[in-house]
């Protein structure tokens, strides 16, 4: 363990040394160094930027656009993913649509949507749910099919209401492709909710990306770049993956 | 007159044929009663409609002929409470031991107030007491299956269904949980339909002894075993029942060819 932290500590001293070099060799402009940087982001925080607001007023505003569409595509795609992996008229009837749904490129379908309702915050919400629903509807139809048939024939041989059979037996098996669903479209959601919030959205990360764009300073734009990575590497892994592992508490480790 | 526990008449269950244009039939007018309070076992060769034949009475599978009739122990209309072991344990891996028997409670709609002593006592009774808070996958196969057992007694079911339950386990541990579970018995007198395809395993535990053929299935020897219970599994006058029931078991099979 304490080998592997010094070989990490090592890799990210040299990678902060080598983007120092570059920025010398350089220049600022082109390449701002890493301490220009984080002193841009700490200052970020603490003085209101343009629009008069704190980095954490945009953090807020993106976490929250982020929290909203993810719980309904969620919720949306493990619904009918269900229905369809259950309901075999179900999936004969509409499972066309989902190749169709997942080949739309993500950027057409915020254009669409900008086009459908100008760049307001609802038809920015609703192209993040338009493209991730898709792939979490697949990941449950997957689930569905892969249920064990002698599990539930046991719960029915103990006569288990059709409540008790959902709550015991069923989610807890499409519990790994609920996580693997959660994982992927939390990854999209986050990223197209910058890609929104870059081309329209007022507020957020994504829109102070387009901001310092176009005033050409290089500086705030990686700074935002930057915080934006920590922000969602500190969700995915110290939050998601400390789920997974409660969640997953009755699987025996085994060694790798 | 004994009470019956079970009352199976003219049951009939056709399957359809790979091709899907007919239906051959797997159980052909089948009658058998079990009386309240026995250990009766079916044995057949593999592939004969006995585990369907427990996934009809346990209602999990539907028959087209006859009717099945399991008879509550308390004389009441309520529904019958059936116990089922499998021949794999098909325990829920991510409850533990304690909630696995708890969900059979819940889905019999067992009082709530009762379940802690439920499970402590079908616990202990399997030999397991101890292990409420574990996960199965972090026991071994036999004691999985303990598991199994404890949640079937545990709903003190009308009749305790068993579809080979050892037949997954090493011989060793198959053997004692044969001894095992004939002390058990000692405690709990559920009555149990017991299928299996080892007339040995079949003598030694039951006191009923029914021999299925195959396709279509039905029974064509009945055997009480009267020898005191608890048995030794060496015991000589078992090994000459099993003799017995091999040649005429044989017999029969050459006569179906013919």
């Amino acid at each position: 363990m304490t080998k592997y932290t010094l070989l990490r500590l090592v890799s990210i001293i040299s990678f902060l040394a080598l983007w120092r070099l570059g920025s010398e060799l350089s220049s600022p402009k082109i390449l701002p160094g890493p301490v220009a940087i984080g002193e841009t982001i700490i200052e970020n925080f603490v003085t209101p930027g343009p629009e008069g607001k704190t980095a954490w007023f945009h953090i807020g505003i993106t976490l929250a656009r982020i929290l909203v569409t993810f719980s309904i595509a969620m919720l949306a795609g493990i619904t009918i993913g269900l229905i369809m992996g259950l309901r075999r008229r179900v999936e004969l009837a509409v499972g066309y649509l989902i190749p169709v749904a997942l080949t739309i490129p993500t950027l057409l379908a915020v254009f669409l949507c900008v086009l459908w309702f100008g760049f307001s915050e609802s038809g920015g919400l609703f192209a993040v749910v338009l493209t991730v629903t898709p792939f979490v509807t697949v990941n449950m139809l997957a689930g569905s099919k892969a249920l064990d048939k002698e599990l539930i024939d046991m719960a029915q041989a103990f006569k288990a209401k059709r409540s008790l059979l959902i709550r015991k037996v069923l989610i807890w098996q499409l519990m790994p492709y609920i996580f693997s669903a959660f994982r992927y479209a939390f990854g999209m959601t986050w990223k197209i909710v910058a890609l929104a919030e870059t081309f329209g959205l007022k507020f957020g990360i994504g829109y102070m990306f387009t901001f310092w764009f176009e005033q050409f300073n290089m500086v705030q734009v990686m700074a935002w770049i930057i915080l934006f990575v920590a922000l969602m590497l500190i969700l995915e892994h110290g939050l998601i993956a400390r789920v997974e592992e409660r969640v997953f508490a009755w699987r025996p480790v085994h060694a790798l | 007159m004994p009470l019956n526990a079970v009352e199976i008449e003219g049951l009939g269950k056709t399957f359809p044929t790979p091709s899907g244009l007919s239906r051959f039939a797997v159980i052909k007018s089948l009658s058998l009663r079990i009386q309240r309070g026995t250990f009766a076992s079916i044995v057949g060769p593999s592939g004969c409609g006995k585990s369907t034949l427990l996934n009809i009475i346990a209602g999990i599978e539907p028959h087209d002929l006859g009717h099945v009739r399991i008879i509550p122990q308390d004389g009441t209309n309520a529904a019958a409470r059936i116990g089922y072991v499998f021949q794999s344990p098909r325990l829920l891996n991510w409850l533990s031991v304690e909630d696995n028997i708890k969900f059979a409670l819940e889905a019999q709609t067992i009082d709530r107030g009762r379940w802690d002593e439920r499970v402590q006592k079908y616990l202990e009774m399997v030999g397991l007491s101890g292990q409420e808070l574990n996960y199965p996958l972090k026991l071994s196969g036999g004691m999985q299956q303990r598991v199994a057992i404890a949640r079937a007694l545990a709903i003190e079911p009308d009749i305790l269904l068993m579809d080979e339950p050892f037949s997954h386990l090493d011989e060793i541990t198959a053997r004692k949980m044969r001894v095992d579970l004939m002390h058990i018995l000692e405690h709990a007198q559920p009555t149990i339909l017991f299928v299996t395809h080892s007339l040995r395993e079949a003598v030694f535990l039951s006191e009923e002894v029914y021999m299925m053929s195959v396709k279509p299935a039905r029974i064509f020897k009945h055997l009480r075993v009267d020898i005191p219970r608890p048995r030794e599994p060496e015991d000589p006058r078992l090994f000459d029942l099993e003799k017995g029931l091999v040649k005429e078991f044989f017999a029969v099979l050459e006569r179906d060819q013919q």
